[in-house]
Parts: structure tokens; C-alpha cells; sequence
């Protein structure tokens, strides 16, 4: 067998979260956000009937404001900033503040930063936006670049820039493929993360698919994963960007270490392109090999963040998914989705959950699940209704699920 | 259906290599895989849509019913591209059970988003298809193929745009690269680049006028009928011993500063992804004469080759640190 020099070493380097930026509807930011979480605020409320007007839903999680880059990365003039589509702003805005915080930008010029970003659907929603503002891109399109480039071309990233996408899992696939990169030593530095917007059709075709709450009276409540009274999941819009480094480069320049991305485990259900699966073997599957990557048992996990975006079918099945893997310990590893207070990011979800729990890291405390007045015996787990838990964490565990039966788990803790 | 077929037998995986890779002090970072199994197939609508109600070659695997109904036009025929290439694989046949799935389309989704946008504009929300999200999305594609064969490693869909096949072989090395080389976790992976040789035209209704848009001034004006060109590529963690087909990754250790825009592609893409899938493909097909080379958008160069990589290498005194181990 052949070994190449250093890759032994650096397969099981430890590879950290050293700079976070965010525009969600729970705000924009790592403090905001984990502020926003630990109270148990929700970002889900009615939405704009200008844009929205010929949807049967009217209610979302929709973000208020996306903050310009930070000049030292704002290439295009502010005023271009503006014109750029919805969601090429989010992903410009959360890589370069994502950079900023990680105190990367100046050094994006020495290093080779690779950018990986989870967008599930990026010319849907650029057709549609076209499309809607009077444009016929969608009949006969121009051959653009897709977004990941021109956002590396904005931040003059020299690193590789990739899209990924598994629908709901998208931005968590750009974890694990940030993490990759950098063990391989394709690159010195990496941006990952995802972000998507709302828009009229994808809204519609949600709802048409069934998937979403129909609680149009009662917005706020009507995000309710694991209690027995929900009826789908409630759309938001925005996400994160991450930097991911190495922990001896991280260290070396005193960086602020928000955790270490300790474990990826990937499957696939294979049972149908839609549907959530009823046999939990592969979901939980996802787990277990995060487990092991990071080298833990599931009794050292302190926190799980559920995929849980408050479906009938979905939620029972993660639920199945986290006892199979945990076994005895899920009786007592706290689990909560922060859905019922963002809504459902879709490409971004993943993303958005990475953060809670390195608020649940930075905070120790774990976020609750909102609206959970009534657990569904179905899905017997250690919630965290209502209210945030103080406790001590750790290691933690998210879930993200995607049409098409992608599952993946990631395994976040404190850096050592 | 016509068309332009290759492919190649099954090589099992070699559980005694695995994925290669440099640190950044290192003058380069190098990856590799070995390459099992390839098929291309091109289709034009008419056939897609046979092959939508048909999509399994004789002697096949049935395929749940009607799977195809919804799906995208590169999701048919990148489905179809990865039946050929197990077909051509001889018995045995390795399982595919644990391999995972990468599918990389370029411009997928976009007759039925416009179908769609199109019912949008006459009828409001009702009219919107809730097929459009799950079976039109940049993950359809993979996600059809792990569903459809039962293939239960990772399943991603990657690029969307014209840089498919740089960015589709790099997220495919990558799930490799990630995966535990002991633990035979993640076998292999089935990477399905897809793109059209003319954007098809469409009418208000979204339906295909059954000649190509004008997409570029700068590659003319194309009056073939549009063609959706697929390729399917089995790739193993490494080539076995000895040698074998393999498609390597090299990454110089100071990368491009700004990347290519659309009015100024790198070389390697001025010609669009169908004609990428298409030198892919042949380099594919080409057997021990394989000769084909793809420069990345960001820098870096992926590259396919024969043979003993590692004595080649040495040999080209790019071998900085290796050290040889039993």
C-alpha cells in the first residue's frame, strides 16, 4: 500500500468553526441568533401579500434585512450589492461575514479558501425571479455561472468552489465536503454553508405536496415538531455561511474556536424520492457513522438537534431513527427542533441547526422546541419543550433529511 | 434510442488502496480514484420520452412503476446512462448497494419549472406542480438514481451550471476521500454528468418547440436539435494493483485568484458541458490509450490516466514526501 506523506495524520485532523455568518429570521449573526434561540423567540409570522398574494399560505419565517459585506470584501460597489438577486446577497453576505469573523478576509489573498455552498434549487429561483419581474430566462437561458462562482469571483476566493445540494440537507453536505477538502490539503482554509429564500411557486408547490402547516389562523403555533397536533412544516427563508480551518492553523493565530466539526455520517433510504422512510435503518445509520467518526458513544452526546421540520410522517421517523442509534441513551440525550422558531430553511436548515448547536456549545443550554404542548407518543424522546435547558454540553448531534432520502448526521463539540 | 453508447467491464475495488492526499506544505495535494464502469447516452425529446416509460435495457432491474413520470429530462436519461454501464458489466456483478450516488446536470428542471411558472401565471399557486421541488431540484437526479437501484451511500447532486464535470468529479472525490478506506464503508460511487448540446426552446406554455434556444452568442447559432447527453462513471476508491483506469486530481498549491465569469470561461469550458461530457467520455472509452485532461475553473488539473500512477509520478519527480509502506 502506498501512504502519502502526512495524509495519516492529517485524515483525523481536527477541523473547527472559526467564523460564523448568518442572516436568518431569527436574526443575523452568532449572538443574535443564539440569543434568539435560548429565549425560545420565533421568527415565524404573516408574510408580505404584495408577493405573496396568490398563495393559499400566508405565513413564513422570512428575513428582515441582509447586511451588506463587510467593506474590506465588497468587491462590487454598494449600490450593486443591492441589485444582486435575493439569494446571491444571502450567500455573499454570510461568506464574507463569515470570513470577517474568522478574521480571514485580508488573508483570502495567501491562502487557498475553497467554497462550498448546500443550494438545492439556485436556478429555480433565479428563473422564477426573472420569470416574475417580466424576463423570459426560464425559455431560453444565458449561460451564466452559477452563484458559487460568482460569489468566489466577489470574495476573490482562491480555493475551489462547489455547489452541493440534497435538498433539505444541502448546507450540512457542505460541512462535510468543507471538512474533506481540508484534511485532503485541497485547500487552507474553507466557506461552507447554504442558504435559499422564499418564493411564490416553491411556496406553492409545498403546500400543493401537502407538506406544509395549514395553521394560517395561528402562525406562531403552527411549527410544532413532535406534538402530536402538527400538520407540516412552515417555510423560512436565509441561513449561514462557516469558516472551517484546521485547529493547529486556528490555534496558531489565536483564532476564536466556535467547535470542532468531529463527525459526518452520510446515507441514503433509497425507498422513494419523496417520502420520508418508515424503516429507520438508514436514517439511523447517518448517525451511527457520525458517532464513530468523532469517536464517541451516544452517551456522551449532550444535545441532538432533530431534522424535525413537524411533519406527521417525518417526525416519527427521526424519531425511530434516534432511539435506534442511541439505544438506551436516547431516554436521556435531550432532543429539540429549532424549527418551531426558524420554520424550515430548506437548503439553508442545516446550516441554521450547525448553529444552534454551537449556541447550545457557547451557552450551555439546550434551545427548546417550541409549541410542543403535546408530545406524540410516537415519538418518545428527551424534548425540551417550551423553554431552553441549562445544562452542561459538550458534544453535539445534528439531523438533516432531504427529498430524494438523503440523510446525514453531524457531530459538533467543543474544541479540545 | 439512439445513440453514442461506450462502455467498459466491471474492475472490483481493491480494498488494499486508497485515496492519496497531500498536506498544503507539500508542493501539490493530489487525489485518485479508479474508474469501474462508464456509459454514455444522448437522447433527443422524442426518445426521452420513450425512455421515460422505458427506462431499463433488456435484462435490466425492474424500476418501481412509472418512477420516471415526473422527472426531469437528465434524471431520465443519467439514469439510463448508469442501466448501460451496469449492463455492460460482466457477472459478477460487485453490488452497488452501499455505493453512493453524485449527479451533476447542468441547467436541470428547466421545462418544468417553466410548465410551471407559465400554470403560475394563469391560475395562481393551485396551478403550481408539487412534482417541480422534489423531481426537478439539483439533487433529483442523484436521488432518482440511489431511490431507483437501492443504493444507500450518500447521494448529492453538485454543480447545476457549466462547470459540472470539474465540479461533479470533485464532489465525487471528495465522498470518497471522506469515506473510512478500511471499513470498505463506501465502495464506490456513481458520478452522472449530464447537460444539453442546445438548450431546448420553449413556447409560453413552457413546452419544447423542438429546436435549441440561442444560448450564446459566442458559440453561434446551433440549428441541430437539441441533444441531453449523458455520462455514468463508477468510480472505486483506487485503481487495483497495478494499474487500471484512474482519474486523478492534482492541485497546484497556489490556486487561481478570481474565477472564470461567463464572458471569459477558462479553456476548459468555452465549449459548454455537453461538449465536456462528451471529451469525458471518450477519454473514457478510450481504454489504455486514455488521454484526457480537464483543467479545474480554479485551478488544478483533473486528469485521466493508466497505469501505475504512483511509479509514473515518482518517475515525474512530483512525489515530495511519499514513503512506501507494506
Amino acid at each position: 500500500m502506498t501512504i502519502v506523506h502526512s495524509s495519516a495524520a492529517s485524515s483525523r485532523e481536527a477541523v473547527v468553526i472559526t467564523g460564523v455568518g448568518a442572516v436568518t429570521p431569527l436574526g443575523n449573526g452568532f449572538t443574535d441568533i443564539a440569543d434568539g434561540l435560548l429565549a425560545g423567540r420565533t421568527g415565524i409570522r404573516a408574510i408580505d401579500p404584495g408577493t405573496f398574494a396568490r398563495e393559499r399560505q400566508q405565513f413564513a419565517a422570512p428575513v428582515d434585512r441582509i447586511p451588506e459585506p463587510p467593506p474590506v470584501r465588497r468587491s462590487p460597489a454598494a449600490d450593486a450589492f443591492a441589485d444582486l438577486p435575493r439569494l446571491e446577497q444571502l450567500c455573499t453576505s454570510t461568506a464574507a461575514h463569515a470570513l470577517a469573523d474568522a478574521g480571514l478576509s485580508a488573508a483570502c489573498d495567501r491562502l487557498r479558501v475553497g467554497l462550498v455552498l448546500g443550494i438545492g434549487a439556485e436556478q429555480l429561483k433565479a428563473w422564477e425571479s426573472d420569470f416574475l419581474a417580466g424576463g423570459a430566462e426560464v425559455f431560453a437561458p444565458s449561460p451564466h455561472d452559477t452563484l458559487v462562482h460568482r460569489v468566489a469571483a466577489r470574495l476573490r476566493l482562491r480555493g475551489p468552489a462547489v455547489t452541493v445540494a440534497a435538498a433539505c440537507a444541502s448546507s450540512g453536505y457542505s460541512l462535510a465536503l468543507g471538512r474533506t477538502w481540508l484534511r485532503a490539503g485541497w485547500v487552507d482554509a474553507c466557506v461552507v454553508g447554504g442558504c435559499d429564500v422564499l418564493s411564490p411557486t416553491a411556496l406553492a408547490a409545498f403546500y400543493n405536496l401537502r407538506a406544509l402547516s395549514r395553521r394560517g389562523d395561528d402562525p406562531t403555533r403552527a411549527s410544532r415538531p413532535f406534538d402530536r397536533d402538527r400538520d407540516g412544516f412552515v417555510m423560512g427563508e436565509g441561513g449561514a455561511c462557516f469558516v472551517l480551518e484546521p485547529l493547529p492553523a486556528a490555534r496558531a493565530r489565536d483564532a476564536r474556536v466556535y467547535g470542532e466539526l468531529a463527525g459526518v455520517g452520510m446515507s441514503s433510504d433509497a425507498a422513494h424520492m419523496v417520502t420520508p422512510c418508515t424503516d429507520a435503518t438508514q436514517a439511523a445509520r447517518a448517525i451511527v457513522r457520525a458517532l464513530a467518526d468523532a469517536r464517541i458513544d451516544a452517551a456522551d452526546l449532550d444535545y441532538v438537534n432533530a431534522h424535525a421540520a413537524g411533519t406527521p410522517v417525518g417526525d416519527v421517523a427521526e424519531a425511530a431513527a434516534i432511539r435506534l442509534a442511541l439505544g438506551r441513551a436516547a431516554d436521556r440525550v435531550p432532543v429539540s427542533s429549532t424549527k418551531s422558531m426558524s420554520g424550515h430553511l430548506i437548503s439553508g436548515a442545516a446550516a441554521f441547526e450547525a448553529i444552534a448547536c454551537l449556541a447550545a456549545l457557547d451557552r450551555q443550554a439546550v434551545p427548546p422546541t417550541l409549541n410542543l404542548d403535546h408530545p406524540d407518543p410516537q415519538c418518545p424522546l428527551d424534548h425540551v419543550p417550551h423553554a431552553a435547558r441549562a445544562r452542561t454540553v459538550r458534544v453535539t448531534a445534528s439531523n438533516s433529511f432531504g427529498f430524494g432520502g438523503a440523510n446525514l448526521c453531524l457531530v459538533i463539540r467543543a474544541a479540545a | 434510442m439512439s445513440a453514442v453508447r461506450r462502455a467498459v467491464p466491471h474492475r472490483p475495488p481493491s480494498s488494499a488502496a486508497s485515496m492519496h492526499a497531500r498536506t498544503p506544505t507539500a508542493e501539490a495535494a493530489t487525489a485518485a480514484c479508479g474508474v469501474a464502469a462508464h456509459a454514455l447516452v444522448e437522447a433527443g425529446l422524442t426518445e426521452i420520452a420513450a425512455l421515460r416509460d422505458a427506462p431499463v435495457p433488456a435484462g435490466g432491474p425492474s424500476l418501481p412503476p412509472r418512477f420516471l413520470r415526473h422527472a426531469d429530462e437528465q434524471t431520465v436519461v443519467g439514469l439510463r446512462a448508469v442501466l448501460e454501464a451496469i449492463a455492460a458489466t460482466p457477472e459478477p456483478r460487485p453490488s452497488f448497494a452501499d455505493y453512493g450516488v453524485v449527479g451533476a446536470p447542468c441547467h436541470a428542471g428547466r421545462i418544468a419549472t417553466a410548465q410551471s411558472l407559465a400554470q403560475f401565471r394563469t391560475a395562481g399557486g393551485v396551478a403550481v406542480s408539487p412534482h417541480v421541488v422534489p423531481q426537478c431540484s439539483l439533487h433529483s437526479l442523484a436521488g432518482a438514481v440511489s431511490v431507483s437501484l437501492g443504493m444507500h451511500g450518500p447521494n448529492v447532486g453538485s454543480s447545476g451550471g457549466r462547470h459540472a464535470v470539474s465540479e461533479g468529479l470533485f464532489t465525487a472525490l471528495s465522498l470518497l476521500a471522506a469515506a473510512p478506506a478500511a471499513d470498505g464503508s463506501l465502495p464506490g460511487v456513481w458520478l452522472v454528468i449530464s447537460g444539453w448540446t442546445a438548450e431546448p426552446g420553449l413556447d409560453a406554455a413552457g413546452r419544447p418547440a423542438g429546436s435549441p434556444a440561442i444560448v450564446a452568442e459566442d458559440r453561434g447559432r446551433n440549428e441541430a436539435p437539441p441533444v441531453c447527453r449523458a455520462v455514468a462513471v463508477a468510480l472505486t476508491p483506487a485503481a487495483g494493483p497495478g494499474g487500471g483506469r484512474r482519474i486523478e486530481l492534482h492541485m497546484p498549491a497556489t490556486l487561481r485568484v478570481a474565477h472564470p465569469t461567463a464572458a471569459d470561461p477558462c479553456p476548459a469550458e468555452r465549449a459548454g458541458a455537453a461538449a465536456e461530457i462528451l471529451a469525458f467520455a471518450r477519454g473514457l472509452a478510450a481504454g489504455d490509450a486514455a488521454e484526457w485532461s480537464h483543467a479545474c475553473p480554479w485551478g488544478g488539473t483533473l486528469r485521466l490516466s493508466v497505469g501505475d500512477a504512483d511509479a509514473r509520478s515518482r518517475a515525474a519527480g512530483r512525489d515530495g514526501g511519499r514513503r512506501e509502506a507494506a
